[in-house]
């Protein structure tokens, strides 16, 4: 908080902005360390109880992804892109596989594109409702907070057992995947996608159409069409306010080509149609994990690797993924040594995919040697943050919660 | 035509009111869960999850299949996996000679399994727990040693397993773990210090 100041007496230090305040606002500091989301920080310069100007501080968690993916070996670059959003993993690590899939000139085999696309899809509801758990606490309602949170770990425990990890599952490899989904996985994916759908229902009864949400959040932080365009939101948000704009239907990956599954898009464009969107699309979600599960489950084991990988696979490798050894986990795609000592022919690729929050963006560049010579990620909270600063002034403070939760916005991602 | 774009608008007002629709609908679901909880909190040290195999936890070394191909320490991407040399007696030339042997730093370690993966003889493997405890910093820092031990599971020696299984109307229903699959565990236990792989795979086979 800060009084007024005279511009003339600040010492002016570089990379310090100062910006004179006008009578009678104050300067709020919202963060760094705020109760229901991860570090961020959001300067609100609020008149009485309104705000008159927010500026989200783009850079404040900073922590170089970027620069450090120019000193590490391919294949390990998956695991650190991965912690920008643990809870998405698998969306926002696979453009950078397939970014570096093309630069190598592999395609991932069928089976594998259904693998990556189940997963996605489980990453994708997870990181939904994670975020609306957040949104729920943000807004004091701690129920929906705890069921969100209760039912994330139903696809938590499908992404494990698929996986072997909760979170950080690197699952995505260059040419096809780690692993193939257990002997039990479709009856126990059927089992939750059924849930899940009835859940939904009781989720817009006690949230969405519960009177003191929904007079929380209707017609607030209403994003028209236009601004919605000009600022490049993306994702769900983008959707909320009424643009026909998705990766998985303007450009289909993996196997999004091939399932059946809608877009939601919504008119209103206020907070209430961004959490209606996100609870819409975790229903067609659940529709292409069934989709997945059917196709895998029909097509036999193989081809989850690119095939020049398993025709000469020695004997072992083999062994491993049908179980004969029986200390390692069955279902196991080994990896080549090749892996750790890859060299990417030089070049230049490109990948997107639709992400929980958003187009995720990868642009890479290899000069021939086995680290990549510049990586840029574009990461979706990065691009959905600025609209904070123009939907934000002119509504209350109280109002924050309700456009920040709404947003479904992640820290760590926008700062990478 | 693969995906297709479906227009929605926000659910209207229900014409009762919002009385009737909002909060009656609310308050009834609530009141549903206070008589019916799905309780699924896991009472955490006195019960503990049972990790099914696959699980991507603490990371053993057999040393007698290690081929010393240094394979696990190059693909580590937190370079948690480090070679040591050290002296062993070699049992096909019969003399004593200087081999590399991978340790690791579980201070580094994120798990990712890349190394167990990538070993081209099946010489690291994963334990499906992941919950120890070290007293120091230092101590996790593993000699080769105690890389091929398997940890102690210590949940496991008081607590009670449990299993979380999927349910159509619930979700996750916690159970108890059933005991004749737990057998399978014990001897893996017991045999800690044998050193011999071969003779593991025997007994383990022998009781599954
Ligand atoms: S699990 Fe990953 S981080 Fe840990 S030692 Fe193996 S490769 Fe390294
Ligand atoms: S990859 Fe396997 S065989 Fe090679 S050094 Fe590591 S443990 Fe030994």
């Amino acid at each position: 908080m800060a009084s007024n100041i005279s511009s003339g007496s600040v010492p002016h230090l570089p990379g310090m902005e100062v910006t004179e305040l006008s009578k009678n606002t104050y300067e709020v500091y919202i963060g760094p360390a705020h109760p229901g989301s991860g570090h961020m920080r959001i300067i609100v310069e609020v008149d009485g109880d309104v705000m008159v100007r927010v500026d989200p501080d783009i850079g404040f968690v900073h922590r170089t992804m970027e620069k450090l993916a120019e000193g590490r070996d391919w294949i390990k670059n998956i695991p650190l892109f991965e912690r920008m959003a643990i809870l998405d993993a698998c969306n926002i690590t696979l453009p950078y596989v397939e970014a570096v899939e093309r630069l190598l000139g592999t395609e991932p085999p069928d089976r594998a594109r259904y693998l990556r696309t189940l997963l996605c899809e489980i990453n994708r509801i997870a990181s939904h409702l994670y975020g609306m758990g957040i949104f729920g606490v943000f807004l004091g309602h701690s129920t929906l907070y705890m069921w969100a949170f209760g039912d994330r770990e139903v696809f938590i425990d499908l992404a494990e057992q698929m996986t072997g990890a909760r979170l950080t599952h690197s699952y995505p490899v260059f040419g096809g995947v780690r692993r193939d989904i257990p002997d039990d996985f479709p009856e126990n994916a059927r089992k939750a996608t059924k849930y899940m759908r009835n859940r939904l229902n009781e989720y817009a009864k006690i949230f969405l159409n519960n009177p003191n949400i929904r007079s929380r959040l209707e017609n607030v932080g209403i994003m028209s069409k236009n601004l919605a365009t000009e600022l490049g939101i993306v994702g769900p948000n983008l959707r909320a306010s009424g643009v026909r704009y998705d990766v998985r239907l303007n450009e289909p990956y993996e196997a999004y080509g091939d399932v059946e599954f809608e877009i939601p898009v919504f008119e209103e464009g206020d907070s209430l149609a961004r959490a209606w969107a996100r609870v819409e699309e975790i229903r067609q979600s659940l529709n292409i994990i069934e989709q997945a599960v059917d196709w895998l489950e029909k097509h036999p084991r193989e081809n989850f690797m690119h095939e020049k990988f398993w025709k000469t696979a020695p004997k072992l490798y083999k062994d491993v993924f049908s179980g004969q050894i029986d200390y390692a986990g069955k279902y196991r795609v080994k990896l080549m040594p090749l892996f750790a000592s890859l060299k990417v022919p030089p070049g230049k690729a490109f990948a997107r995919v639709e992400a929980g929050r958003g187009e995720m963006v990868y642009y890479v560049e290899s000069d021939g040697e086995d680290v990549p010579y510049r990586v840029r990620v574009v990461s979706p909270s990065f691009r959905n943050v600025i609209a904070f600063k123009y939907l934000m002034p002119g509504h209350r403070l109280m109002d924050l919660p309700a456009i920040y939760g709404s947003f479904d916005y992640f820290p760590p991602e926008w700062d990478r | 035509m693969p995906a297709k774009v479906a227009l929605k608008r926000n659910p209207k007002k229900n014409p009762l009111g919002r009385v009737f629709s909002g909060n009656i609908g609310a308050l009834a679901v609530g009141l549903k869960y206070f008589f019916d909880p799905n309780r699924i909190t896991l009472l955490y040290p006195h019960e503990y999850i049972k990790l099914r195999q696959g699980y991507r936890g603490y990371i053993i070394l057999i040393q007698e299949k290690c081929i010393s191909c240094s394979s696990c320490a190059r693909i580590c991407p937190a370079r948690a996996m480090k070679m040591l040399s050290v002296k062993v007696f070699d049992k096909r030339l019969k003399k004593e000679m200087v081999k590399k042997f991978p340790v690791i730093n579980y201070n580094r370690c994120i798990f990712c399994g890349y190394c167990v993966d990538v070993c081209p003889t099946e010489a690291l493997y994963h334990v499906p727990y992941h919950d120890l405890v070290y007293m120091n910093m230092q101590d996790m820092i593993l000699s080769l040693e105690d890389f091929q031990k398997e940890p102690e599971d210590v949940t496991a020696k008081e607590g009670l397993p449990i299993k979380y299984i999927f349910d159509e109307k619930k979700g996750l229903v916690k159970v108890k773990y059933e005991e004749e699959k737990k057998e399978v565990v014990q001897p893996q236990q017991s045999q800690q210090q044998k050193e011999n792989p071969q003779s593991k795979q025997v007994d383990k086979g022998g009781v599954s």
